[in-house]
C-alpha cells in the first residue's frame, strides 16, 4: 500500500489514532482531520486515495461531505462511511449519494483495514 | 341561510321547548301534530347544518321545502358511521384470537376451520371499514389535506402496491405519466392514493389476463392551477350498458352474484366518486362487455414547490441504486406461504437479483450444493422442517465455501428465545415482517459485503467479533487493545492517555451544558465518548453514558443529573484499574 493516503474524518481522537497507527503499518500515509471545515480545507489543496469519514462530524456531516466530494468536486474517489449502530436511513441515504461502503460502530479497526485496503485495490485495478 | 347564528338556533330551541310545554299530547289533534313535526324538522335540520356545515350547494333552499327523506339518509349514515365502530372492535378481538389459535399445535381439520374464520373475518373487516369511510365521507367528517406533494412518487407507490396484489394472473400493469405532468403539486396527496388503489385494485379483481394501464395527463392549466386527467383502462368482464349508470351508487355491484364471486362491499366506486367530486373533480367510466372498462376522472391541483415537502418522510432507495449495489446476487429464499413467495422474488427481482424459492429443506440444499449462493434467507415457521433445523444442516455442510452462506432469517413474531435459537442454528441477521424494502435492502448489503470478503480477511472477522461480542467480562482487559496495537506497549499508552484525556473533556462539557441546560451539548458529548469506552472494554461506564444520551435526547435532566452522578464515581475506580493493567503489561 506503499504512497497510498487515507483521508480520515472523524472526531473522536481515539479511535483515529488507533486507525491512523494502524494504517501507517500496513504502509499507508494517513491524514487526519477532525471535523467537516478541516475536510473541505484538506480537500482544497489534496486529493487523496480514499476518504473515511465517520457519518456525525461537526459543521459539516458525512452525508455532506459525499454530496461536495461527488457533486461538487466531481470526485469518483472511493469513500468508506462509518456510521452509528440504529442510523440505518443515513447509511441509505450515503449510498444513494455515492457512498463506496460503510462500516458500523463499534469499529473493529481490522475489518476497517480489510474494508479500505479492498476499495483502493479496486481504484488501481 | 348562509350563515346560521348558533344564538339563532338557541332561540329556536326555546321557542320549541315553550310549545311543547304548552299542549297536552292527549288533545293533540292532526294539525297540530304535523306543525309540531314540521317546526321539529325545520329545527333539526338547521342543527344538523351548523353541525356538520353542508356546503354551499345547499344555499337557498329552504328549509320548508326540504324533503324528508335526504334527511333520513342523514341519519342512516350518522348511524352507520356509529354502527360500523362498535362492530369493528368485536371483529378485531374475532381476528386477534384467531391469529393466535393459530399459533397452537392444530390438526388438519382444525387449522382450516381457522382458515375460514380469519378469512371471513378480514372480508368483514374490508367492508365494515369501506361503509365506514364512505359514511365518514359523505357526512362531511373527513378531512381533506392540502400539502405539497410528489405526484409522480405517488402514483410508482400505488403501482408498486398494486403489483403485489397481482398474484398468478397474466396481468399487465402500465404506467403512462406525461412528461408535462409538474412533479410537485398541493393537494391530499392519501386521497388521491386511495382513489388510485381503489379504481385498479378494483380492476385486478375483475381482470384474469391482458393489462390495466394508468394514464395521467396534463389537461388544462390556468395560472398556478392544474388540471390533471387520469385514466385506469382495463381489459376485464366489462360493465353491461343497463348497468352502467349505477356503477356509482352504493351497495350497487353490476350483478347479484358479482359478490360472490368477487368479494367487496360494492362501496367502493362510490368512495372513489365522492372523493374525486369532494376534491373538486369529476368521474365517469365507459365499458364493453367482454372487452374492458376505462374511469376517467379529473382532478384540479395548485401548483406546489418541492422544498415544501417535508423531508421526515422515510427515504427508499431507488430501484436503479438497487440493482447497482445488489444486482447479480444470488439469494435462495426458503418460505412456504405463496403470497409471501411471490412478494419477496417480485422484491428482489427489481434489483436484479438471481432468486431461487423453495419451501423443502433437502431441495434447499441440494441448490445450495450445485448454485454458488450468496446469501439464504429464511422463513423460520415452515410445516415440514423448521427454518432452524435447515440452518444447522446448512452449517454442518462439508464444503466451507457453502456451509458458511450468509442466513438471515425473516418471521412475524421474534422472541428472546427465538434469538437465542438463531444464534445456536448459525442464522447471523433476522429482519421481522412487515419489513420495509429499506429494511431488506440494508440486510442484505451487509450481508453481502461480509460475503465478498476473502476466506482469509474472513476468518480474520469472525475473530474479531467473538472477541468483541464476548463479554459478561466486567474487568478491564487491556490484552485485546494491546493486539490491536500489534502488541506495541507505547501505542497502547497513547492510547490510554486519549481515553482519559477524553473523559476529562467529556466531564467539563457536560458540566457547563447542565447549567446551561443545552441538551444537545451533553447529547453530542456522551455520542462522542462511546467508541472510546468500547474500545477500553470499559462496559459499565459504556451503559451509563449510553442512558445519559438516551435521556439528554428526552431532555430528562433528572435522569441525566444521577447518571453523571454516576459516572463521576465510577470513573475513578475504572481509571485505577487501568493504570494497574498498565503498569501490569509494562512488567511483562
Amino acid at each position: 500500500m506503499d504512497g497510498k493516503t487515507v483521508l480520515l474524518a472523524d472526531d473522536d481522537e481515539l479511535l483515529a489514532s488507533l486507525l491512523h497507527f494502524r494504517l501507517k503499518k500496513a504502509g499507508y500515509s494517513v491524514d487526519h482531520v477532525l471535523d467537516g471545515k478541516e475536510v473541505k480545507e484538506y480537500l482544497s489543496h489534496t486529493m487523496p486515495d480514499i476518504i473515511v469519514s465517520d457519518i456525525m462530524m461537526p459543521y459539516f456531516s458525512g452525508i455532506e461531505l459525499i454530496n461536495y466530494v461527488r457533486k461538487e468536486l466531481q470526485s469518483k474517489i472511493p469513500i468508506l462511511i462509518i456510521s452509528s449502530a440504529g442510523n440505518e436511513e443515513n447509511v441509505l441515504s450515503a449510498f444513494e449519494l455515492g457512498a463506496n461502503d460503510f462500516i458500523s460502530k463499534p469499529v473493529s479497526p481490522s475489518e476497517l483495514l480489510v474494508r479500505i485496503t479492498r476499495e483502493v485495490n479496486k481504484t488501481h485495478i | 341561510m348562509s350563515k346560521l347564528k348558533t344564538k339563532d338556533l338557541l332561540s329556536q330551541l326555546s321557542d320549541l321547548e315553550a310549545s311543547l310545554n304548552g299542549f297536552s299530547f292527549e288533545e293533540l289533534n292532526v294539525e297540530e301534530a304535523k306543525s309540531l313535526k314540521s317546526s321539529f324538522n325545520r329545527f333539526k335540520y338547521q342543527l344538523n347544518h351548523k353541525i356538520f356545515g353542508t356546503d354551499e350547494t345547499q344555499d337557498g333552499i329552504q328549509p320548508q321545502r326540504m324533503n324528508t327523506s335526504t334527511q333520513q339518509v342523514g341519519e342512516d349514515k350518522k348511524l352507520i358511521a356509529y354502527v360500523s365502530h362498535e362492530i369493528r372492535t368485536p371483529l378485531n378481538g374475532i381476528i386477534g384470537f384467531a391469529n393466535l389459535l393459530r399459533e397452537d399445535n392444530l390438526n388438519l381439520s382444525q387449522e382450516k376451520k381457522v382458515d375460514a374464520i380469519q378469512s371471513a373475518s378480514n372480508n368483514l373487516m374490508e367492508v365494515i371499514n369501506e361503509v365506514l369511510e364512505y359514511s365518514k365521507l359523505t357526512t362531511g367528517l373527513e378531512d381533506f389535506e392540502a400539502v405539497d406533494f410528489n405526484v409522480h412518487g405517488v402514483i410508482k407507490d400505488v403501482m408498486f402496491l398494486c403489483q403485489t396484489l397481482i398474484v398468478d394472473k397474466t396481468v399487465n400493469l402500465k404506467i403512462d405519466i406525461a412528461p408535462k405532468v409538474p412533479k410537485v403539486l398541493v393537494g391530499d396527496p392519501s386521497k388521491l392514493s386511495q382513489i388510485l388503489l381503489n379504481l385498479i385494485g378494483n380492476a385486478i379483481k375483475f381482470v384474469d389476463r391482458g393489462h390495466i394501464t394508468l394514464s395521467v395527463d396534463l389537461k388544462a392549466q390556468e395560472n398556478d392551477i392544474y388540471l390533471l386527467h387520469f385514466s385506469v383502462q382495463d381489459t376485464g368482464i366489462g360493465i353491461p350498458q343497463n348497468q352502467l349508470g349505477h356503477i356509482f351508487e352504493s351497495f350497487k355491484q353490476a350483478e347479484k352474484d358479482t359478490f360472490r364471486r368477487y368479494g367487496g362491499s360494492g362501496l367502493g366506486l362510490s368512495i372513489v366518486k365522492e372523493l374525486v367530486e369532494k376534491l373538486g373533480g369529476r368521474i365517469n367510466v365507459l365499458s364493453k362487455v367482454g372487452v374492458g372498462t376505462t374511469f376517467n376522472f379529473n382532478i384540479p391541483f395548485h401548483k406546489g414547490s418541492p422544498s415544501n415537502i417535508p423531508q421526515n418522510r422515510p427515504k427508499s432507495i431507488s430501484t436503479a441504486k438497487g440493482k447497482e449495489l445488489l444486482g447479480g446476487t444470488k439469494i435462495l429464499i426458503f418460505e412456504d406461504n405463496e403470497l409471501n413467495r411471490h412478494l419477496i422474488s417480485e422484491q428482489l427481482n427489481k434489483w436484479d437479483c438471481i432468486t431461487y424459492v423453495t419451501e423443502n429443506g433437502s431441495e434447499g440444499l441440494q441448490i445450495l450444493k450445485t448454485k454458488a449462493i450468496d446469501i439464504v434467507l429464511m422463513d423460520l415457521k415452515m410445516p415440514e422442517m423448521s427454518g432452524f433445523e435447515i440452518s444447522k444442516a446448512i452449517r454442518a455442510l462439508n464444503d466451507n465455501e457453502i456451509s458458511q452462506v450468509p442466513i438471515i432469517a425473516f418471521s412475524a413474531d421474534f422472541t428472546a428465545q427465538d434469538q437465542e435459537r438463531c444464534y445456536e442454528s448459525g442464522i447471523n441477521d433476522f429482519l421481522l415482517k412487515p419489513y420495509t424494502l429499506n429494511e431488506l435492502m440494508i440486510k442484505l448489503l451487509k450481508r453481502k459485503k461480509e460475503r465478498n470478503l476473502t476466506q482469509a480477511s474472513l476468518k480474520l472477522l469472525t475473530q474479531e467479533t467473538i472477541s468483541i461480542t464476548d463479554k459478561g467480562n466486567e474487568k478491564i482487559d487491556l490484552d485485546k487493545l494491546l493486539k490491536e496495537c500489534y502488541g506495541e506497549l507505547d501505542m497502547l499508552q497513547e492510547l490510554v492517555r486519549l481515553f482519559k484525556q477524553n473523559i476529562f473533556e467529556f466531564i467539563g462539557a457536560v458540566k457547563i451544558a447542565m447549567t446551561n441546560l443545552a441538551f444537545e451539548e451533553i447529547y453530542l458529548a456522551a455520542h462522542k465518548i462511546k467508541a472510546g469506552l468500547t474500545l477500553m472494554n470499559t462496559n459499565d461506564l459504556k451503559r451509563i453514558v449510553v442512558s445519559i444520551e438516551e435521556h439528554a435526547k428526552k431532555s430528562d435532566m433528572e435522569n441525566v443529573k444521577l447518571l453523571f452522578n454516576q459516572f463521576l464515581e465510577e470513573f475513578p475506580l475504572n481509571e485505577a484499574l487501568l493504570d494497574q493493567e498498565l503498569a501490569k503489561l509494562k512488567q511483562r
